[in-house]
């Protein structure tokens, strides 16, 4: 089994959840969470256009070099732009299907499409039967 | 490449990112969370608080890194008192950019 971490653009969502439907593994974890990538989050209101204007303060555009942050005491430093992060556990054989399905759905080639990330699980268990390994998450 | 999830102080939150990207490693995700650890959560007078709040920083890193940014998280989040949090590293086998496609962190 693998487990398969994705973040993703909010508004990717519902795309998302339907792909997954249509493959067959429809069961996931789905997470608020805050983050940056490369880009540092600094240039996100430019190039994410779901970023909300509360995150746009002053330093907006401005990439903040960690230099001047390390030295002076700024407000809010790093910008965080708000992503849906999900889980999803799968077998071995469909992780690499699951994958480009993924990239297919959340590509749009601007920078903050995400990222995923695979890991090995060693065993799970459904705790209503008690099944485990892999007829718990079939 | 390893997941690093650290489990800190909200207070200690900036200071953690801010060595984080000094040393290069901007890319990181937050996720406030609650928990308890050894103590069963704090006991403040006749308050008891089951469950803190805490916030989980989650990277992925390459292998020869994970030693530095445990290293970074473990020095700037400690104060020496219980409540500190944990650190967590665990494998990734494979990690994409969906922007690109590749197969690179």
């Amino acid at each position: 089994m693998k487990e398969i971490t994705v973040i993703i653009r909010r508004d990717k969502l519902p795309e998302t959840k339907k792909v997954m439907d249509e493959l067959g593994y429809p069961s996931l974890t789905i997470q608020s969470v805050e983050g940056r990538g490369r880009q540092k989050g600094a240039m996100c209101a430019e190039m994410d256009s779901e970023m909300p204007d509360s995150y746009c303060t002053s330093v907006k555009l401005t990439p903040t070099p960690s230099s001047y942050a390390l030295e002076h005491t700024l407000p809010k430093v790093a910008l965080f732009v708000p992503k849906r992060l999900l889980t999803i556990v799968v077998p071995d054989d469909v992780v690499i299907k699951i994958v480009k399905s993924l990239i297919r759905v959340n590509q749009t080639g601007k920078a903050g499409d995400g990222k995923i990330f695979v890991s090995p699980i060693d065993s799970a268990l459904r705790v209503r039967t008690g099944e485990s390994d892999g007829e718990a998450i079939a | 490449m390893k997941m690093i999830r650290a489990f800190i102080r909200p207070e200690k939150e900036q200071e953690v990112i801010l060595a984080l990207e000094g040393a290069g490693f901007p890319s990181l995700t937050k996720i406030p969370v609650f928990g308890r650890g050894k103590q069963k959560g704090l006991s403040v007078g006749p308050v008891h608080y089951d469950e803190l709040p805490k916030t989980m920083i989650m990277t992925v890193v390459g292998n020869e890194d994970a030693d530095k940014v445990v290293s970074i998280i473990k020095e700037k989040a400690r104060t020496r008192f219980i409540g500190d949090g944990k650190i967590f590293v665990s494998p990734v086998e494979s990690a994409y950019t969906v922007r690109t496609g590749e197969a690179t962190l």
